[in-house]
């Protein structure tokens, strides 16, 4: 961290932060094209049916409708896979999907139907001229109901579509041995992205025949997916990403792209499709909500021995991703402890809910809930301060977690612990209805994707002849300024100003894949193949200025489109080089491959292997005020602080933590997108709270940097990290305020009043 | 279908159009280009669509678009320009206010009539007056940086 | 589609006209918060939306011989602004505060408000402790009801299919305290799961006049005019105070939905009351 860097670390505003400000930028459903129509997709009404009769002749001659599609029009309804951008085959948890409901449906939303008309309203009205009749199934809505052997099945024979397991020493002795233990069972709610952009985009058929697909997604890949349901080879269909406004995990799993691709493929018309905020919330996944049994047992000097817990994650109707979420979750389960002697057992389970897929966190939020509030009622039985007791149980470089998985980075757990304690200023005075707590919760989180994907990035630089630059990278943009980061990179490599640097991204026919964005992949991947490709180009820059200058090419440094002597002693001009090197057929370009650690592929359900290539490390800290009368929680106070390896971007990196802080604490205090039967009940924005600015107290953020991180300069993720230690934080600070544990959240004031008046009526 | 003609001046400029009785401001405006208005969740929620007619901050996904007939119509493409930014997109950018920047445009609007009306606000009331805009990127506080030092700097 | 024609009558007597003729198919459109929700979610599919935003025997705050007169058209923003309440009756401007957010209550409007009759609309406990009368007018003339018989159920009021709600009004309290206590979920834009609003005027110890109004715990807004009749004349005390819960909840009636269960909306309206009275009565919360 001695050089001094022009961009890297310093707080400097991007290009596309202009073009937002300004309205500029043509998000997914801003996109118009001539003589385009408007799709709407017909969904179940039924948690759990047969359908018994599908009649959409009348919706067909309605004028204004060009035409409606069921099962029977898609030429491989079956294909859909849910592994999302793999670079290799994985078997063993591959699910499969369909685009459209044959005779039965599974959940509230499924898709059943496909119109496209001439505008939204006319689209509607022919959903409302689609005639359905079902016959009700038996459904299953809990997932502990949903493992029973005599449980509705979902699909196939077992509803239990995942079971993972840390087997480490042996629990039962260390129990005994133990000092103290506690048990508890933990609920976690179905959380809902509520990104302020709805999932949408334009399909349309270009002058080369190929299907374009512009929509709002983190995963390009999808353009292979939608490729073999339309049974074209892969390069006749291409997805553009565009500027993303929110995703957070709900842009991951395919959203609009087949509709649009199969609509725009059977219309030959442009088609644009954008959901409802409704439909965002019954036809889009959620956050696994799970039920975890901990028991956790220490020594009397507060040394962590065992660790039992059970995690059961309910899947929803279909498996998307929870495999890997569940798999995210057991290797978090222990928490970023030296923990002896462990054992866990994971499932994750069909029912007729809502599909639950990936969210920010990835399973990570859900056992951190659990772990912390563990260490806080351990802390309680031993009298011991809670980061005291954390202090003398922390991994550390070196360490071995629970699946055998050696800590290569420094782990700055105790200082950020400390920090976010700090931060909290002086403790505010409660009242005699006002009882004011503050609880700290750690946490670690995985950046990069499972090591065993073999994961890797690619990045094309090259200088214009004018010594202007022009980075090419798959990669999409979330709105955490991955774009920005490569501009960034680039610019600090090549000695180039920010606006000498052009960002082309997001096409999967034009830009060199760089795979998704998502598991906090971004910087960490596509951040090094940038930098890789760049350093490359400016090799090729040295080495014949070297020729030129008569010097060696490590004396030599790039500045503001001049190649620098170090001693000062000359100086060329970069177009001058560049000239140079065009003449010799030497162009100033690379195409970079940066790839992450590799590993064998997981076969048991047993993981005891390294599953991750790093891990953020991560504390945060809250003060509550709790209504005795009324069970309202205020947050007072928050800070959170998290060793980043390196800010790229200072004020990125704080708005990703204060970002993820946010939606953490709503997961923590207010949201929860219930369904009754199958049946949602929050339908949208105005009964699915999510925190607005007088939620949040002031946010403090601090960032640490060990630089022991596995990205460009050092860096580690922390899109995800930034979120995983909110909630718990919050939970023991009501439990330091009321004296009673919570195991349920989010914790409403409902919930707490009931506790509350059931421990008065125990006094 | 009843179809009627409406004129409104939307940042400084006549647009005219012919709409149904139903049809809200927000449509209107999309309709004819003004893309920086954005639609959220349609029914008043999250704030996404703030304009400002008449020197008021409102939804207009909830404003039809006959009431804004005559009246003036400020949304966030019409603050300031590539060359010169309005104080508020540069404080925004200056601060990273934003992260998707979908939520923004609205947002600016809604701190562009709080300033108007109240120049110097503490963040309390700065908090208050974006309550109705929701973000979920940001956490609301570089947002409230933002129109705090904007407001310090005694610029509206 | 939609099958809705617009009209906007540029005076009372045009807007009675158009009520007289299309009745239930007049569509009052004010601020628009909620009839512009219900046609896109297609509960209404047709009708005459009639604009009365521009009228101006609609709007107005003004004071008259003692009492306050608002008009229906008035927004809650300029309601919360006026000079005249914030002199007069500072009670409802700063209670109007915790009224959605102020995109919401610069749209808003109290008529709207009201005529919409949810049990959660947050200007009718404060009207109902002000004992205000609802000013209605129709082709057959005009008449007063008092907020507290109007409301019937959710968006059920005593208006014909032919009236129209003109404005509120209520006299200026000489004396005496208000509170407004709101539970909702969150902080911002919270719909309230229960709120308490009090007027009370305390009488050298004692009770001289209580006025009680709640939402959120029955079909409609409520006077909780039992609970009003014991408390009247008793003594100012805590252990008093503590007495009203009893018999608030037996005036009740609540129900289980997605933002709370009928008993803890019960059980929190009756903390809450008291909370208030506290408030009013200068004591610690």
């Amino acid at each position: 961290m001695k050089e001094e860097y022009t961009y890297i670390g310093k707080r400097v505003a991007g290009l596309d932060e202009k073009d937002k400000v300004l309205g500029k930028v043509i998000f997914a459903e801003d996109y118009v094209m001539p003589g385009m129509l408007h799709a709407k997709v017909f969904r179940s009404k039924r948690a759990s049916a047969q359908i018994k009769k599908l009649d959409v002749s009348r919706a067909k001659a309605l004028p204004g409708v060009t035409c409606v599609l069921t099962a029977h029009d898609v030429p491989h309804n079956d294909s859909v896979k849910n592994v999302v951008g793999q670079t290799t085959e994985v078997g063993l948890l591959e699910a499969r999907h369909h685009v459209l409901a044959v005779d039965r449906v599974r959940h509230y939303g499924e898709p059943i139907a496909l119109v496209a008309a001439d505008s939204p309203e006319i689209a509607q009205d022919a959903c409302e001229l689609i005639e359905i009749v079902y016959e009700d199934l038996p459904g299953v809505f809990d997932p502990l109901e949903a493992m029973k052997p005599d449980a509705p099945r979902i699909h196939g024979d077992n509803n239990v579509i995942a079971n993972w397991q840390l087997r480490k020493g042996d629990v039962e002795a260390a129990f005994e041995q133990a000092a103290v233990v506690v048990e508890n069972t933990y609920r976690t709610p179905r959380q809902e992205h509520a990104h302020i952009e709805p999932e949408s985009g334009v399909a349309w058929i270009d002058d080369m025949g190929v299907v374009n697909i512009r929509s709002a997604t983190q995963v390009i890949e999808h353009y292979r997916d939608v490729a073999s349901v339309l049974g074209l080879p892969d390069s006749r269909v291409r997805v553009l990403g565009t500027l993303i406004g929110g995703g957070f995990g709900g842009k991951e799993d395919i959203t609009v792209e087949v509709f649009l691709g199969l609509l725009a493929w059977k219309t030959g018309r442009p088609v644009k499709l954008t959901f409802t905020r409704e439909e965002m919330g019954y036809g889009r996944q959620k956050r696994h909500p799970y039920v975890l049994r901990y028991k956790t047992a220490a020594d009397k000097e507060g040394k962590l021995l065992a660790l039992e817990a059970e995690l059961v994650s309910d899947a929803g109707a279909y498996v998307y991703l929870s495999p890997w979420v569940l798999l995210y979750s057991t290797v978090h389960a222990p928490g970023p402890y030296e923990i002896p002697n462990v054992k866990v057992d994971a499932y994750s389970v069909l029912t007729n809910n809502i599909m639950t897929s990936a969210f920010r966190g990835f399973g990570g939020m859900q056992v951190a809930v659990a772990y912390e509030s563990q260490m806080d009622e351990l802390a309680k039985s031993l009298n011991m301060d809670p980061l005291e007791l954390r202090k003398k149980n922390f991994l550390k470089r070196g360490s071995e977690t629970a699946n055998f998985q050696p800590i290569t980075s420094e782990v700055l757990l105790s200082e950020a612990g400390e920090k976010a304690l700090a931060a909290l200023g002086e403790r505010t005075k409660g009242s005699k209805s006002r009882k004011v707590g503050r609880g700290l919760a750690c946490s670690w989180q995985s950046y990069g994707r499972m090591t065993y994907l073999h994961d890797t990035a690619n990045a094309w630089v090259n200088l214009e002849l004018d010594g202007s630059a022009v980075v090419r990278s798959g990669i999409p943009d979330l709105g955490g300024g991955q774009r920005e980061s490569l501009r960034a990179i680039t610019a600090e490599v090549l000695g180039l100003k920010l606006d000498e640097v052009h960002v082309i991204s997001t096409d999967s026919q034009v830009t060199p894949p760089a795979g998704t964005v998502t598991a906090t992949r971004a910087l960490f991947m596509s951040g090094n193949a940038a930098k890789l490709a760049a350093e490359n180009v400016r090799k090729i820059i040295l080495d014949e200025a070297s020729e030129l200058m008569k010097k060696p090419p490590q004396d030599l440094r790039l500045h503001d489109k001049q190649v620098l002597a170090r001693d000062g002693s000359k100086k060329m001009s970069l177009v001058e080089v560049i000239k140079v090197c065009a003449a010799e057929g030497k162009i100033p370009q690379s195409l970079a491959t940066f790839k992450a650690p590799f590993t064998d592929p997981i076969t048991t359900h047993i993981i005891r292997d390294p599953v991750f290539a790093d891990f953020t490390f991560s504390a945060q800290a809250a003060e509550v005020e709790v209504d005795t009368e009324t069970g309202v929680v205020t947050l007072l106070k928050h800070a959170a602080a998290h060793d980043v390896g390196r800010a790229i971007n200072r004020n990125r990196v704080e708005g990703q933590i204060e970002g993820g802080a946010a939606q953490g604490i709503g997961y923590g205090l207010m949201e929860d997108y219930l369904e009754e039967q199958g049946v949602p009940v929050t339908w949208n924005l105005h009964e699915y709270l999510i925190p607005t600015s007088q939620d949040l107290p002031e946010l403090s953020s601090i960032v640490l940097e060990s630089g022991s991180g596995k990205g460009p300069y050092g860096a580690k993720g922390v899109g995800e990290p930034a979120i995983t230690a909110a909630a718990p934080a919050v939970a023991n600070a009501i439990r330091d305020a009321l004296g009673i544990r919570m195991c349920h959240i989010p914790v409403t004031a409902e919930r707490i009043f009931w506790a509350l008046r059931e421990e008065e009526g125990k006094g | 279908m009843a179809t009627y003609d409406i004129v409104l001046t939307v940042n400084g400029r006549e647009v005219a159009g012919k709409v149904a009785a139903e049809t809200t401001l927000l449509d209107f405006l999309r309709d004819r280009n003004f893309i920086d208005v954005k639609r959220g969740c349609d029914h008043g929620d999250c704030g996404a669509c703030t304009v400002i007619l008449d020197g008021q901050a409102v939804l207009s996904c909830l404003t039809l678009a006959l009431q804004a007939r005559g009246r003036e119509v400020i949304t966030a493409a019409g603050l300031g320009s590539w060359e010169h930014l309005h104080p508020l997109q540069e404080a925004f950018v200056e601060h990273e206010a934003l992260q998707c920047g979908f939520c923004t445009p609205g947002m600016l609007m809604t701190a562009k009539a709080l300033l108007d009306k109240n120049p110097h606000p503490s963040r309390e009331e700065i908090r208050e007056a974006i309550s109705g805009n929701l973000c979920r990127c940001t956490g609301y506080q570089k947002i409230v940086d933002a129109i705090e030092a904007v407001a310090h700097k005694g610029d509206k | 589609m939609g099958n809705f024609s617009y009209v906007a009558p540029l005076d009372l007597e045009g807007l009675l006209a158009v009520k007289a003729r299309e009745k239930e198919k007049a569509l009052l459109l004010a601020g628009g918060s909620n009839l512009v929700v219900y046609i896109k979610d297609r509960l209404i599919r047709e009708g005459t939306i009639v604009d009365v935003s521009n009228l101006k025997e609609l709007a107005g705050i003004r004071l008259e011989a003692g009492r306050i007169f608002i008009g229906s058209g008035e927004t809650l923003t300029r309601i919360l602004e006026s000079p005249l309440i914030h002199e007069h009756i500072p009670f409802l401007s700063e209670s109007l505060r915790q009224f959605a957010n102020p995109l919401i209550r610069n749209m808003s409007t109290i008529g709207g408000n009201i005529a919409d009759a949810s049990p959660i609309a947050d200007s009718a406990p404060l009207l109902l402790v002000l004992d205000a009368e609802v000013a209605i007018a129709g082709q057959g003339g005009r008449r007063t009801v008092p907020l507290k018989e109007f409301f019937i159920s959710p968006r059920k009021t005593r208006l014909a299919a032919d009236e129209v709600i003109t404005g509120f009004s209520f006299a200026v309290p000489e004396k005496g305290a208000g509170k407004f206590l709101k539970l909702g979920l969150r902080r911002g834009t919270a719909c309230a799961v229960t709120s308490v609003a009090v007027w009370l005027i305390a009488d050298a110890g004692k009770v001289g006049e209580i006025r009680i109004a709640l939402g959120g715990v029955a079909p409609r807004p409520i006077r909780a005019v039992k609970t009003e009749d014991l408390f009247r004349g008793q003594e100012l005390t805590a252990k008093r105070i503590a007495e009203l819960a009893p018999a608030l909840k037996e005036e009740l009636s609540p129900i289980d939905d997605v933002r709370g269960s009928a008993a803890y909306r019960r059980a929190v309206s009756a903390r809450l009351l008291a909370r208030a009275v506290r408030l009013c009565a200068g004591m610690e919360e």
